[in-house]
């Protein structure tokens, strides 16, 4: 992009641009806007709850707002840690005001997915969107209305108010009023919160429907990912615009002492070494290098080979226990299993690949050559565009299901999470993971992984078949048996009881069968006449 | 009840409590249950030189209710075992289509995904008649000595007074008809006899003839029948004659491969049923006749032998020493009675007697190079002897047959009193 570009761009708001292209943030049409309006609200409020440990309970309330037109007012409560009433008006008034910038695993990062649904319903319905937050430690509760003035992109607060909290709640209640097709949408909205539900065993959630529905997915673990920790980004995984804004928002004197207190894996020896391999003197003053500067000090970053490899507690895998109850929860299956990989990184990123596998049970059959995909990235569901990810390539490329003697259509649903600082989407859209080989590795070794458990389950599931059949094979003709030796023995002392307790003794030690499961199938013995 | 009768009953239950109390026994000692019984099988039959019969060979078959295998069949010959034992102590004589049905039912239980499964104990009569195969090696003990019965096909007359039951019967009183010999030929006593020897023939048709004829009693023989393929009951009861009255046997069939077979039969045994053998054939049986060289003489046989320095095994010089003989039919009367052999008799004569003894004698390459697919056939022992190969050398090469109806024809009397005597009194018979 040349600079000139670049100037175009910022000349005009944030805001008047995402108001232009609402399509590109997924705000096409009613029904779209409405599936939008309700993602956004709820990953905000897992945002706010399970990556700061607190056990999620939300609930979403989808109402018909106008008699007459397509209104709909969309109201999604949590019981997250709140925000600040100061930091109200931007984080819900002020496009790519985010406190998501920082490196950590978050489902949102763009810093504008709430003020896209406020915008979209300003323009549809001119109505305001209505915050009422309030954190753990206050003894207030907080009430907005707010608006954004697109030109500026600023927030303008209609109302606002406060009362005393009369019971210990802590959490955040955001109401929207957009235009919304609840018809076209209901089928993707209630996908989304099932999908969304599927990994969230640990929160409850609840939606109430136009239709009068209610939709309950009830916690059943405790258990819940670590939070992701803040870290400081890796030199690998900077590029200019990032350092643009680490430098604007730093207060450090000096390039040297910026380098040193904002970036992972660099020290005081480490940051010299940078700065004279890019030319640039250590005690200048950071907002005073130019583009040329900051450019050359990226690519040396970028091919410097002695930095330690990214950390990767900034990411918050899902771990075998949660996708293990959200897999049971969803699907009751006969067969689960999840496997968490360690950490890898791609590009200077880190990233985590997470598989689960469930078999039988009330999971549904699959079509006729893979799994039923079930694809998320940073916790998200990925509903669309599942042709083009890397993700069904692998399914299909790369993984021989008849080796872990899987035929399809089978009852198998297959879990991939991809988490990561810097998730390697394919486009804007959120909805599909590019083919970088580093992931691509990754997400076939997960694969294989639950895909070799599952077979092991199969193979034992089939000797456990096998025996059971032997048994039925071998105990049905023991009262047959027991009844002809009784008709050439009868007199001399033959017991039948005894002999058939014998009988099943032997079958039982030279099988190992226990003999429970002998009795019983010759109780289930009939012999006719 | 004949107490011939009621010994064998006895015996048979003795037998049957003895072997079956075993299995009882390794069932109360906590050993798996297992009938141990030789393997009724071609490849554990083994012809006995010495004794000259069929025998069943050392090989075991261990039948265990624990093998997934083998459950079923044991249950049927415990099945079995029952019926056979309910039938002997209650005095019955079933057939084995009897104790098919009544050892037929089902068995119902349920499949491991816990349908309702309906099995028979048996499905055909052929799968409990191998039961009842089984039990008779299992026990050593014949069928007919456990009291089944099966169809009477055999028929007897001659100077020969039986008891039957509690009926003494004269069999030399049977007007033009013919005793009919018992399923179970064991129980029959021998009361009387003025006979020289037994006559077996295979056709029921030449029996009646030479009986009308009076055959039996102006050369004091006994008469036999088989009616074809010869049953259980008839083998036993020329074997008990040869036995117990010792008197030497003849077997007269047609000229065919299909008529040395069974005149085999009767002395050597059935290969598939080898261990009948040891109670049911006749070694010292002879076979009179019709023999290829009556209706040929050896005159080709000798042709062959010009060009060969062996058949069979055989030098020349040793088959060059086999009696001479001549014909019994001129060139004209054979060309009248003889009939081609059709195809399933030039390739059942292999089997008797070996693919390279067809290969010597058959004329036409063409039918040489069809038989080539024989060519692993080494022939029955019992077959490769000097005159064997001779008689089936000739069948080879004039791929002829002769049935005895047509020396019949030629003249009953001639037959009876010519064809017959002159062998017997020749020695001019295969051994
Ligand atoms: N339910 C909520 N609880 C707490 N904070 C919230 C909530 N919804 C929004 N926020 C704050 O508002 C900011 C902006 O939200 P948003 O526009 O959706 O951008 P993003 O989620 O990409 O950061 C968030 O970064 C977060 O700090
Ligand atoms: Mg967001």
């Amino acid at each position: 992009m040349s600079s000139e570009a670049v100037e175009k761009y910022k000349a005009i708001s944030p805001a008047e641009f995402f108001y232009k292209y609402k399509e590109i943030a997924g705000f096409a049409n009613p029904a779209r806007a409405l599936y939008q309006t309700v993602r956004e609200l709820v990953e905000n409020a897992l945002d706010a709850t399970d990556s700061h440990g607190i056990l999620p309970d939300i609930k979403v309330v989808i109402q018909r707002a106008d008699p007459v037109q397509e209104f709909y007012r969309v109201t999604v409560e949590d019981n997250g840690i709140g925000i600040p009433p100061d930091i109200v008006p931007n984080a819900f008034g002020r496009v790519l005001f985010s406190s998501k910038y920082v490196l950590r695993q978050t489902r949102g990062m763009y810093g504008l997915g709430v003020k896209m649904a406020v915008l979209y319903g300003q323009m549809t319905t001119g109505r305001p969107i209505e915050v009422i937050t309030s954190k753990r430690e206050y003894r207030r509760i907080y009430f907005f209305k707010i608006r954004i003035d697109i030109n500026k992109n600023e927030p303008v607060v209609l109302e606002r108010g406060s009362w005393r909290k009369q019971r210990d709640w802590h959490g955040t209640i955001v109401s929207l009023t957009i235009e919304g097709d609840w018809g076209k949408a209901k089928a993707r909205i209630k996908e989304y919160i099932n999908r969304t539900a599927t990994v969230t065993p640990y929160a409850n959630i609840v939606m109430y429907t136009p239709d009068n529905e209610v939709i309950l997915y009830k916690r059943v673990i405790e258990t819940m990912p670590r939070p992701p920790k803040e870290v400081k980004p890796h030199p690998y995984g900077v590029d200019l615009e990032m350092l643009k804004m680490i430098i604007e928002s730093s207060k450090e004197p000096t390039i040297l002492e910026v380098l040193v207190e904002n970036f992972q894996s660099v020290g005081e020896v480490t940051a010299k070494d940078l700065l004279s391999k890019a030319g640039i003197d250590p005690s200048s003053n950071p907002r005073d290098l130019k583009e040329d500067d900051l450019l050359r000090l990226i690519n040396t970053m970028k091919s410097y080979n002695q930095f330690k490899p990214p950390s990767s507690s900034a990411i918050s895998p899902l771990g075998v226990e949660v996708i293990k109850a959200g897999l049971t929860r969803m699907f009751e299956p006969e067969f689960v299993d999840a496997v968490t990989r360690k950490p890898s990184t791609y590009e200077g990123h880190p990233f985590i690949v997470e598989a689960g596998i469930a078999y039988g049970g009330k999971v549904p059959l699959s079509e006729a050559d893979k799994p039923i995909l079930l694809r998320y990235a940073n916790k998200i569901p990925l509903l669309y565009d599942e042709g083009s990810d890397v993700i069904t390539s692998v399914v299909k490329e790369d993984i021989a299901w008849d080796n872990y003697m899987v035929a399809f259509p089978a009852q198998l649903v297959l879990l991939v999470h991809v988490c990561s600082t810097k998730v390697p989407f394919k486009g804007v859209g959120k909805e599909s993971i590019a083919d970088v080989p580093e992931v691509r590795r990754e997400i076939k070794l997960a694969i294989s992984e639950v895909a070799r458990r599952l077979r092991g389950y199969l193979t034992a599931k089939q000797k456990e078949l096998e025996t059971q059949r032997k048994v039925v094979h071998l105990a049905k003709y023991i009262p047959e048996i027991a009844r002809s030796l009784e008709v050439i023995f009868s007199g001399d002392g033959f017991d039948k009881d005894t002999l058939v307790k014998r009988l099943v003794g032997i079958i039982s030690a030279k099988t190992g069968i226990p003999e429970n499961k002998i009795n019983e199938v010759i109780r289930g013995v009939e012999i006719g006449a | 009840m004949s107490s011939v009768d009621v010994r064998a009953r006895m015996n048979a239950i003795g037998v049957l409590k003895e072997k079956f109390k075993i299995i009882l026994d390794q069932i109360q000692r906590g050993e798996k249950p297992t009938l141990v019984m030789p393997k009724r099988v071609l490849s554990n039959t083994i012809y006995d030189e010495k004794n000259k019969m069929l025998l069943l060979g050392p090989d075991v078959l261990r039948r265990s209710l624990i093998d997934v295998n083998e459950a079923r069949k044991f249950m049927q010959t415990l099945l079995m075992a029952s019926i056979i034992y309910e039938a002997l102590v209650n005095n019955e004589y079933p057939t084995i289509r009897d104790l098919y049905y009544r050892g037929k039912h089902s068995i119902g239980y349920r499949d491991v995904d816990g349908k309702l499964v309906h099995e028979n104990t048996w499905d055909e009569q052929k799968e409990s008649d191998s039961v009842i195969r089984d039990l008779e090696v299992f026990m050593n003990v014949l069928r007919e000595e456990m009291l089944i019965l099966s169809k009477e096909k055999g028929k007897v007359v001659g100077n020969l007074v039986i008891k039957s039951g509690d009926d003494t019967i004269d069999l030399s009183k049977m007007g033009h008809g013919a005793y009919s010999i018992e399923p179970t030929p064991d129980l029959v006593e021998f009361k009387d006899v003025d006979a020289e020897y037994v006559l077996v023939v295979e056709k029921d048709a030449v029996f009646q003839q030479l009986h009308r004829y009076g055959f039996w009693r102006k050369y004091r023989a006994i008469l036999v029948t088989s009616a074809g393929q010869p049953d259980r009951a008839t083998r036993r009861f020329v074997r008990r004659l040869n036995e117990e009255l010792k008197l030497p046997v003849y077997v007269l069939t047609d000229s065919d491969p299909y008529g040395f077979y069974i005149y085999s039969v009767f002395k050597i045994g059935s290969i598939t049923l080898s261990y009948e053998s040891e109670r049911l054939a006749t070694p010292s049986a002879r076979f009179i006749g019709v023999s290829m060289t009556d209706v040929f003489g050896d005159e080709v046989f000798r042709e062959v032998l010009d060009e060969v320095k062996e058949v069979g095994g055989f030098t020349k010089t040793a088959l060059g020493k086999l009696k001479k003989k001549k014909p019994y039919l001129s060139e004209s009367e054979r060309r009248n009675y003889v009939i081609k052999a059709k195809q399933r008799d030039i390739e059942r004569a292999v089997e008797l007697v070996g693919y390279d003894v067809a290969d010597k004698c058959v004329e036409s390459s063409e039918l040489r190079s069809k038989l080539k697919k024989k060519e692993g056939l080494t022939g029955y022992p019992w077959f490769r002897t000097p005159n064997w190969v001779r008689e089936l050398c000739i069948f080879f090469k004039t791929l002829n047959k002769l049935e005895i109806e047509a020396m019949a024809s030629k003249g009953l009397k001639f037959l009876a009193d010519t064809y017959i005597p002159s062998k017997i009194e020749g020695g001019d018979w295969i051994d």
